[in-house]
């Protein structure tokens, strides 16, 4: 065995650090590596080259380069050494970057310990097996999860380049979040305007086969072969009949049905079409409210529905789909009101969130956007603002900024002013977050041009005096106490993650972070991939955005699709588990554990039953090779007796 | 008197069955022995005495593919239960024979007692004492002073699974808590004080494997990583650390399956507590996630699933 270990410098990252010539030298006397050296990037092309050329030279037959995270270059090097003609699993690489020079200060101890990662290595690597990948067919079709902006681009995208395109929205009508807003900063166009053109495109595009109120149930397999059950759930109208005239929703007696999509500002009727925009224009009954359901009779809206589209017997209809890669855009949740109960959230009716005026703003909202109070219908003329309502607060476990509170705070001081001339708005903030293109001069001008006073400080407390909500805070710049009487409050109210965020993520087997945000593959370098390949981000579910940021996101996850599905065939990773089917003893628990279904029982012809893994949909997880207590299933690349060497590297010497 | 009772139940099934397991007398009075029985005549032989001890299910998943008639006592139905849990045994195969008991004899406290004289008999009275007859004259024992510890907190005295009972149900007047005292009064020492204990009992091991080979959960057969070089977990070196390592790995192949049968201790030459790891993980167990092995063959043992959330483990909360 020939081992060659090549360590790098990275400029002065690792050599600022750690004394790579003293590593490289005692590299030297390690049994098997006959060659040893030491390269300012080895990364780099010419770096690459030394590589090809000392397997050729010195005959090597495994490779180690000691360098950063395998996360950033093992392919590079795994594709060198193949160049070269060796195996691309005869190579291993050491951490001393992250794992040592990045992490400590003193040179002699962080030398001791990146000889010994590369000690490990060399053993490792030594105990390496060749592995072949296989190929396998790709489905060439798309599932985008989620129809806000984000997805609904995505979705576009993808059908503009000739992809097949599922789209599967929980609500009634795709748009999502941006559909309920009224302008949009720093422009103030009008949402709906400039979102309905997308709508309407996503409704005609013949690539996309959209499934409004659906949701997923079960996502099985793997990259370009998933199965996906999709539920549709119950509208109880038939909206092959249904046109959307909206007879139903005027003739319906129960009018005090809960409105989702206008958070509650108004009441909706029990059968209703969420606004006039929306795609699918299709009515559905909320069986909460319905009379029909909560009282088992009524069927107002089946006698004058011109098309008889109403089926009060509707189930739910589970679907199988067959796709290759999936976006998962399924954006945001707002923290709930009553979380804050100093602001007297959802004890007092004129104290709402940021989302809630958006849909009193907007035309088409329940009060045809004229700026009225909740309690009385009146005119509002101080309106109170307040920024980083549960947000940046870690008293209530959210440390983190909501990303475009600042910006929509801004934008609806102005347009108060616009609708109502005579009023005067406060803004209590912490920071004025403005750094998008246009932003801060867009702050400046709610401050500057329309005299809208910001307060910077905490509001910490409001409660009602008379008609009045009384705002007490502080100013931190004059050092004082303020008290501002308000005919309204607005919450910029945090935002989190969708209840249901942890559950989808198993589904898909993609991590999340402590909030439920969708974690990407690299902060900077893969910002729509996730771990599990395949799966692909847009949007704000991967964390707070505002509108263009998510359009950027949901392009660029389709674009990453376009790319998967530029080839015909994909490759399987090699480095799967694999049974010993001497030593397996039938006991099939790994069967029990895989948490991807990987792995079944096989009969052998002398009647002995084993357990047999499925190549393409093992994740190589290694859950069943902990599970077998024999040994039987290893996973390849990772076998205990490679494992083990690596300890022994460090334990017995 | 049982015995018969047992023989006439056997009888009853011996048709049914390829083979039938029972006690036998061993080679002195102070030994009894398994039996396989394949042939009628061979019925007579068999025995029933608190010396019967050993837990007869061991043999069951390698007579797997037989029809096999099984006298069980209530620790040793706990085995069969858990094979059935994890699928090891095909339970229309096997006839169960249950005998209720009141506690079975530790051959070694009994010797203890005797100084390690050949016994020449041994006799059982009706309440419990045992009178044992040597060379150097007799003495009388009580059954409560020379039981396994096992069988001072019983609390399975009736098989929680048969097919036949012979002889009336009995139930446990033990203290459910009693169970894990033991174990919880050994936690309360330091880390340091808990170290010393097991490297000192474990310094005594002579790999010898006995425990191993008389554990009826050990499903590893030839791939046990005692012996197996490839991996090379353990070497043969006769060290405290390859003998450490051995009994950690046994444990933990025994996390919530072991049914504290007591048979690796029984077994051990050496006299080591090797039951007393597997207890501590089965009071982990039953602390984490509510369960106790060989109780109850609908339940699954938590660490042969896959739960993304654990209720008792709060990892995944948001």
């Amino acid at each position: 065995m020939r081992v060659g270990v090549f360590i790098c410098h990275c400029g002065n990252n690792i050599a600022g650090t750690v004394d790579v010539a003293k590593v490289a030298e005692e590299t030297r006397k390690l049994p098997g590596v006959v060659y040893a050296t030491t390269y300012m990037y080895t990364c780099s092309e010419p770096g690459q080259e030394e590589i090809k050329k000392a397997i050729k030279n010195e005959n090597l037959d495994r490779v180690v380069v000691s360098a950063c995270s395998p996360r950033m270059h093992e392919l590079t090097f795994r594709r060198t050494v193949e160049k070269a003609g060796l195996n691309r699993y005869f190579f291993e690489m050491a951490n001393i970057r992250e794992h040592v020079s990045w992490i400590g200060e003193n040179k002699e101890l962080n030398t001791n310990k990146a000889i010994e990662a590369v000690r490990m290595a060399v053993e490792k690597v030594k105990q390496n097996k060749p592995l072949y990948s296989s190929s396998f067919k790709i489905n060439k079709r798309v599932l985008v999860i989620g129809g806000g902006v984000a997805g609904m681009q995505a979705a576009l995208d993808c059908a503009d380049g000739g992809l097949e395109v599922l789209l599967v929205e929980k609500s009634p009508s795709v748009g999502g979040m941006m559909a309920r807003l009224d302008k949009t900063f720093p422009t103030i166009d009008c949402s709906i305007c400039i979102l309905g053109p997308k709508m309407v495109d996503v409704a005609q595009h013949d690539k996309i086969k959209l499934y409004a109120y659906s949701e997923i149930d079960e996502i099985k397999g793997y990259v370009g072969n998933y199965q996906i059950k999709i539920r549709k759930k119950a509208t109880y109208v038939d909206w092959t009949k249904c046109t959307g005239c909206g007879t139903c929703m005027e003739k319906c007696p129960s009018k005090n049905s809960y409105d989702h999509f206008n958070f509650g500002v108004a009441p909706t009727r029990a059968i209703n079409i969420p606004f006039p925009q929306a795609i699918p224009k299709k009515a559905k009954i909320d069986p909460d409210y319905c009379r029909q359901f909560v009282k088992g009779k009524c069927g107002v809206c089946a006698k004058v529905c011109p098309t008889k589209a109403i089926d009060y017997e509707m189930q739910d209809e589970v679907i199988t789909e067959e796709v290759g890669a999936i976006i998962v855009s399924t954006g945001y949740s707002l923290i709930d009101i009553e979380r804050l109960p100093e602001y007297g959230g959802g004890r007092y009716p004129d104290v709402i969130t940021g989302i809630q005026y958006e849909r009193i703003l907007n035309a088409s909202g329940p009060t045809s956007g004229h700026i009225v109070r909740p309690s009385d219908h009146v005119e509002p003329k101080t309106v109170v603002f307040v920024a980083c309502a549960g947000s940046r607060d870690k008293s209530i476990g959210i440390p983190y900024c909501s990303n475009f509170c600042c910006m929509y705070i801004a934008k609806q001081a102005i347009l108060t002013k616009d609708h109502v001339p005579d009023s005067q708005s406060y803004v209590f903030y912490m920071d004025i977050r403005s750094p998008g293109k246009g932003y801060d001069e867009f702050t400046r001008r709610a401050q500057e041009e329309y005299g809208v006073k910001y307060i910077r400080g905490r509001v910490s407390r409001i409660y009602p005096k008379g008609n009045k909500m009384i705002v007490k805070g502080a100013d931190t710049l004059l050092g004082t106490q303020v008290e501002v009487e308000a005919d309204l409050v607005v919450l910029g109210t945090a935002v989190i993650s969708n209840s249901d965020a942890g559950h989808m993520a198993e589904k898909l087997h993609i991590s999340y972070d402590t909030f439920g945000f969708y974690v990407e593959s690299h902060p900077k370098l893969r910002p729509v991939e996730t771990n599990t390949s395949g799966v692909f981000l847009a949007g704000a579910c991967q964390g707070p955005k505002d509108i263009p940021a998510s359009v950027c996101q949901g392009s660029a996850a389709a674009s990453k699709v376009q790319a998967l599905f530029s080839k015909d065939m994909l490759e399987s990773d090699p480095a799967v588990a694999k049974v010993n089917i001497n030593a397996c003893v039938g006991c099939l628990k790994c069967v029990k554990t895989c948490p991807f279904q990987a792995i079944k029982e096989k009969e052998l012809r002398d009647g002995r039953v084993v357990a047999d893994v499925i190549e393409t949909v093992c994740a190589g997880c290694g859950v069943c090779t902990s599970t077998c207590p024999c040994g039987a299933i290893q996973l390849q690349h990772f076998t205990d007796n490679q494992l083990l060497a690596e300890v022994n590297a460090i334990c017995l010497t | 008197m049982i015995s018969q009772r047992l023989r006439e139940a056997i009888a009853g099934v011996f048709s049914e069955v390829d083979v039938a397991l029972a006690y036998q007398q061993g080679f002195d009075k102070l030994h009894a022995t398994p039996c396989f029985m394949t042939m009628p005549e061979e019925i007579n032989k068999l025995i029933w005495n608190p010396l019967c001890v050993h837990n007869l299910t061991s043999y069951l998943p390698s007579l797997k593919k037989k029809k096999v008639a099984v006298v069980v006592k209530g620790c040793d139905s706990r085995t069969i239960v858990q094979f059935m849990q994890e699928g090891l045994i095909n339970r229309e195969n096997v006839v169960i024979i249950g005998i209720p008991c009141n506690g079975v004899i530790s051959v070694n406290k009994v010797l203890h007692e005797t100084n390690h004289e050949p016994i020449e008999d041994i006799t059982f009275g009706e309440n419990g004492e045992i009178t044992v007859k040597t060379l150097k004259g007799e003495k009388t024992l009580l059954l409560s002073d020379v039981c396994p510890d096992k069988c001072k907190t019983c609390q399975y005295p009736t098989p929680i699974v048969y097919d036949r009972l012979v002889g009336d149900p009995i139930t446990s007047d033990k203290s459910p808590d009693s169970v894990y005292a033991d174990i919880k009064e050994f936690e309360n020492k330091t880390l340091e004080e808990r170290l010393q204990y097991w490297e000192q009992e474990f310094d005594r091991c002579i790999r010898c494997y006995a425990c191993r080979n008389a554990c009826p959960m050990c499903i590893c057969q030839d791939s046990c990583i005692a012996e197996t070089r490839d991996p090379h977990w353990i070497s043969q070196r006769a060290t405290l650390s390859e003998k450490f390592m051995f009994h950690m790995i046994h444990a933990l192949h025994l996390a919530g399956r072991c049914v504290e049968c007591g048979e690796c201790e029984r077994a051990c030459p050496m006299g080591i507590p090797v039951n007393k790891l597997k207890r501590k993980i089965n009071l982990d167990m039953k602390e984490l996630f509510g369960y106790e092995p060989g109780i109850d063959p609908e339940d699954k043992p938590p660490l042969y699933t896959f739960k993304v959330d654990e209720v008792t483990i709060k990892e995944h909360k948001i």
